[in-house]
């Protein structure tokens, strides 16, 4: 199996034509990452190319790639199934789903995929990302390259997985129930489906964005009244979501607004349910770098033979994090490096991550996701 | 511990340590259930019937099938034993999928394509979608697996029964092999061995999984477990007592001593609990610093008390820890069965109930449970829940009270306080939702709804009271301890654009905390052009230095020494006192809870107090209200 994540900025050609010539017949999966990629001899910077390969003859590897055009979970389901058909394992449960997609379907996705799997196999990867949120994002597989399509790999490995998906922030105080959002529609009928989506329009029967620019002491008070893309102010305040609770103690998916719309709509890169409870959150850079480090820690604990015997790993770091942290992001590298003990990793940045919640598969924004190959 | 992260991730790590503790017990119990089983099956007889009993149960599954090589080598493989009458004929060619089972692979499907139809050709009633689970099994010199097959409508095997499956399937080789194949000595020695390293691991995995690591008593669980046995077994007129003990003022330790000392207190006090308890009692840390103590049996109640009574007065005696002599107390509530509740939840709750009534009245003694307090018990949850209720829909408003020259009666400036307006339009005062709030974690969110208030309205305040007005707002000793929270406080002020019409009132328990507070919080608050005013002082433990250090703008003598001054030379002492350190500190005084003119003519005439509050002067009102009724009496000058 390949993972490979590279800068929008290259073309794609040359880097498939590579990996058919030198890989031919290997199962392929990843895509554009922001900025390039990182691996264990630190952070790649603008224009670089992270590649991984794994090799395991006693386990079973395949990739699938599709379109997401039309329903994306059934999208999702069917290309599961092709990747474990490509992985000669048709039927069979994988030890692990990593996906890669284009940004936008992910809840859908996951759902399609949680269909078949349920929540008894780790759905873990990350979204797609380009440098300037212009939408130049693609997706790698076996078959070549995607601009809106989604890659799913399946890996029943023969040394075992461990995995970890966190994020680093912290609620700040400010709290409020979404009242309203744009309404996910059914085909061309417009009847309403679900009372979530990734348009806010009110907290607390508010505007959400005048809300948000409340609870953060007017971080976004400049985009009010015109609107606009809110990416890097508010990679150190998004909003949390309630995920559930140890020992009366909340656990937070955090969610990553985007976008003021007009009249006071908040955009995010991921789904909110009316009646949900909204946290504000905080972010601490030095926090953020070392929590790289910290989720590493925990997938390697989970191998079998934990860090004596880690291989490897896949780590997602998100983009918005990356712009936070900024020039510390050498930090990052570093702490993933360490915690792996020097072991091969590749590393990707990108706009939305999911993985494993309190035992639930789940899809979240400004979160650290780290696979851990075992010997 | 940094913050809330490192909590969530410590519980994180902890839950899943705990989990895989009790799943490898269970698992451990399991194989040796079914190792045993294999064991001691004499040679012609099924091994399989006694192993299917023991594993049907624990992967949940409905069916079992053995299958193994009809000839060393070959592809074919024969049922040679099955749950499932019918399948017992069974032969079948090796496919892709049992190919790798064979060759050493665990398997198990997904739901909606799990049964291949070789299978599915020997019965009616089994179904495609039934989930399915291959183990490979080495059954004497032939190769074969164990099928495991659970109903259409159960949900299909996961990672931990893929893990349970691996374990076993390895074990239950060498045990068929050993078994069946005329063992020589040293097989039947190693598989022995293998058995006994098997028990002592599961001895030690129940043991951990049940107690609790620092002091070695029963954990939560545990507790939970071994009462509703006793429970379970109790005849009419038995009866149980359930005592909850909770350590008054713990976190003090820990933050006074660090953890290791608060650690040694926690083993400390288990060792002297223990020390009072008869054979047939339990004892658990169900966390922190709180134990539940069973009691099992008794007769009658003064058997109950008098050992519960020297519990008690044995936590007082000080405890001797790295040189240092801790002292602690702890708070008891106690709940009986079956008067109290008939299952353990019921029981625990009720004894927590009358252990927070002895917190509240009298730390460090012993109350039992009555049903006034489940009365009590319930309203309280009521509250709760209107409290959430009423923080979604916002409905804590602010009041302003006016604080003023006792000389003129000028106004001076305004005391922020909140008040709840329910659905019903019902105005609650600060007294019966305040602390409910706080433990509910609704304080910082509350004290966010009032400043929003009080700063959106501070434009029409200014031009009814006058620009140079100063607004206080209370904020709690844990709050302030807080940088983070007191920060967004702060910008939340500077919001305003008037930061310096604000002033934020601290109790002198927030000075404990006072390194925080000056390195972080003060210069914020100072360069903000935040005032400082020492709320309730006289009643807390602030120092001469701290308060020095602070240099606050405003000292609120407490009402406590206010109320009948003029009847009462001990508060006048006190109160000289406090309007000494006042002066020579150069920190403006404030009399609270001035109600009667003879405490007001008290004060004119015996103190150099200028600034007083309290009902003779203002009752607190609606900032709408307030200035609706300006031209009524409180007003600037």
């Amino acid at each position: 199996m390949l993972c490979v994540f590279y800068d929008s900025d290259h073309h794609d050609a040359p880097i498939t034509d590579f990996l058919a010539e030198r890989f031919p017949g290997v199962p392929v999966l990843g895509g554009t990452s922001c900025d390039g990629g990182m691996n264990q001899l630190g952070l790649g910077g603008r224009g670089s190319i992270a590649l991984l390969a794994i090799t395991d003859p006693e386990g079973d590897y395949g990739t699938a790639s599709v379109l997401l055009d039309g329903d994306a979970a059934t999208c999702a389901e069917k290309a599961l199934h092709a990747a474990l058909d490509n992985a000669g394992c048709p039927g069979e449960l994988p030890e692990l789903i990593w996906i890669y997609q284009a940004p936008g379907h992910e809840e859908e996705v996951i759902a399609g995929l949680r269909r078949v799997v349920g929540d008894r196999c780790p759905i873990i990867g990350g979204s797609s990302a380009d440098n300037d949120v212009s939408g130049k994002w693609r997706q790698l597989g076996s078959d070549g390259v995607m601009t809106d399509g989604l890659v799913v790999g399946v890996f029943l490995s023969s040394g075992g997985v461990g995995f970890a998906f966190q994020g680093g922030y912290e609620p700040a105080g400010a709290s409020g129930v979404v009242t309203k959002v744009a309404y996910a529609t059914n085909g061309a009928t417009g009847v309403v489906t679900q009372a979530r989506g990734r348009r806010i329009i009110t907290i607390d029967h508010k505007p959400a964005a005048e809300v948000y620019n409340r609870w953060t002491d007017g971080l976004v008070s400049g985009k009010l009244s015109t609107g606009g893309n809110i990416l890097a102010e508010t990679s150190m305040h998004p909003l949390g979501i309630d995920a559930g609770k140890i020992e009366d103690v909340t656990h937070y998916l955090v969610v990553h607004p985007d976008q003021v719309l007009e009249g006071g709509v908040l955009s995010t890169f991921a789904e909110v349910e009316e009646g949900t409870r909204l946290f504000s959150m905080r972010g601490d850079k030095a926090r953020l770098v070392e929590r790289a480090g910290k989720v590493t820690a925990a997938a390697v604990a989970n191998i079998p033979g934990g860090a004596a015997n880690v291989a490897g790993a896949l780590i997602v770091y998100c983009a918005g994090c990356k712009m936070a942290v900024g020039e510390q992001m050498e930090g990052v590298a570093d702490a993933v490096t360490k915690s792996l003990r020097g072991a091969p990793f590749v590393g990707c940045f990108t706009f939305g991550e999911q993985g494993v919640v309190l035992n639930k598969n789940a899809h979240g924004n400004l979160m650290i996701s780290a696979v851990a190959f075992g010997r | 511990m940094e913050g809330n992260e490192e909590l969530r991730e410590t519980l994180v790590g902890m839950r899943q340590e705990l989990d895989s503790l009790r799943t490898e017990a269970a698992h451990a119990t399991l194989l040796l259930q079914a190792l045993d089983t294999l064991l001691v099956v004499k040679e012609n007889d099924d091994p399989f019937t006694g192993v299917f009993g023991a594993l049907l149960p624990v992967f949940e599954a409905s069916h079992a099938i053995v299958l193994v090589q009809a000839e060393e080598g070959s592809d074919e493989l024969e049922c040679t034993a099955s749950s499932h009458p019918a399948l017992l004929s069974l032969r079948c060619k090796a496919d892709a999928l049992l190919t790798k089972v064979l060759g050493g692979r665990i398997v198990t499907t997904l739901t909606d394509s799990a049964l291949p139809d070789w299978l599915l050709d020997t019965s009616d009633d089994l179904s495609k979608s039934q989930p399915a689970l291959y183990l490979p099994l080495g059954v004497r010199d032939r190769r074969g697996m164990l099928v495991l097959l659970r109903r259409p409508d159960q949900d299909g095997f996961d990672r931990a029964h893929v893990a349970l499956a691996r374990k076993f399937s390895l074990l239950a080789s060498h045990a068929m092999a050993a078994s069946r194949a005329h063992q020589t000595e040293a097989e039947s020695h190693r598989l022995k061995h293998l058995t006994d390293q098997l028990t002592q691991s599961q001895s030690a995995l129940a043991h951990r999984v049940n107690h609790d690591q620092l002091t070695g008593l029963a954990n939560r669980a545990y507790v939970q477990e071994l009462v509703d046995k006793r429970l379970s077994t109790k005849k009419d007129g038995e009866r149980l007592a359930l005592a909850f003990i909770d350590l008054d003022d713990f976190k003090r330790v820990n933050d006074f001593y660090g953890h290791a000392v608060g650690d040694a207190l926690l083993c400390g006090v288990a060792e002297r609990i223990q020390s009072q308890l008869r054979m047939t009692d339990i004892l658990g840390r169900i966390s922190g610093d709180e134990f539940v103590l069973v009691l099992d049996p008794f007769v009658e109640r003064r058997e109950i008390s008098v050992l519960v009574n020297r519990v008690r007065d044995l936590l007082k005696k000080p405890f001797a820890i790295e040189g240092l002599s801790v002292k602690c107390s702890g708070s008891v509530g106690v709940a009986i069965f079956p008067t109290h509740g008939r299952d353990y939840e019921t029981l625990r709750r009720n004894a927590d109930a009358a252990m927070y009534s002895t917190k509240s009245t009298a730390k460090g003694n012993v109350t039992y449970f009555s049903k006034a307090m489940g009365q009590q018990m319930d309203e309280r949850m009521s509250l709760e829940e209107r409290l959430r209720n009423g923080f979604a829909e916002r409905q804590f408003r602010c009041v302003l009270q006016a604080k003023v020259d006792m000389g003129t009666r000028r106004v001076v400036g305004f005391e922020t306080l909140a008040r709840w307006v329910d659905s019903e339009g019902v105005v609650h005062p600060p007294a019966t939702f305040l602390q409910p709030a706080g433990e509910l974690g609704l304080l910082d969110g509350i004290t966010g709804m009032l400043l929003d208030e009080l700063i959106q309205k501070l434009p029409t305040l200014n031009k009814t009271f006058g620009r140079d007005m100063r607004y206080s707002v209370n904020v709690s000793a844990a709050q302030a301890s807080r940088p983070g929270f007191m920060r967004s406080i702060v910008r939340q002020v500077q919001s305003s654009g008037s930061a310096g019409n604000f002033m934020l009132e601290l109790t002198e328990e927030s000075l404990i905390t006072a390194s925080v507070f000056q390195t972080q919080t003060l210069p914020m608050m100072r360069e903000a052009g935040v005032g400082i005013s020492i709320d309730d002082f006289g009643t807390g433990y602030s120092s001469l230095s701290t308060l020095a250090d602070i240099t606050a703008d405003e000292l609120k003598i407490d009402r406590s020494f206010i109320s009948s001054i003029h009847l009462r030379p001990r508060s006048q002492s006190i109160l000289r006192a406090i309007e000494s350190l006042g002066a020579a500190l150069g920190i403006y005084l404030v009399a609270e809870g001035v109600e009667t003119e003879e405490e007001l003519h008290f004060l004119q005439d015996n103190t150099a107090i200028t600034l007083g509050q309290g009902y003779l002067f203002h009752r607190p009102e609606f900032i709408d209200d307030l200035v609706a009724n300006s031209g009524l009496g409180v007003h600037a000058a």
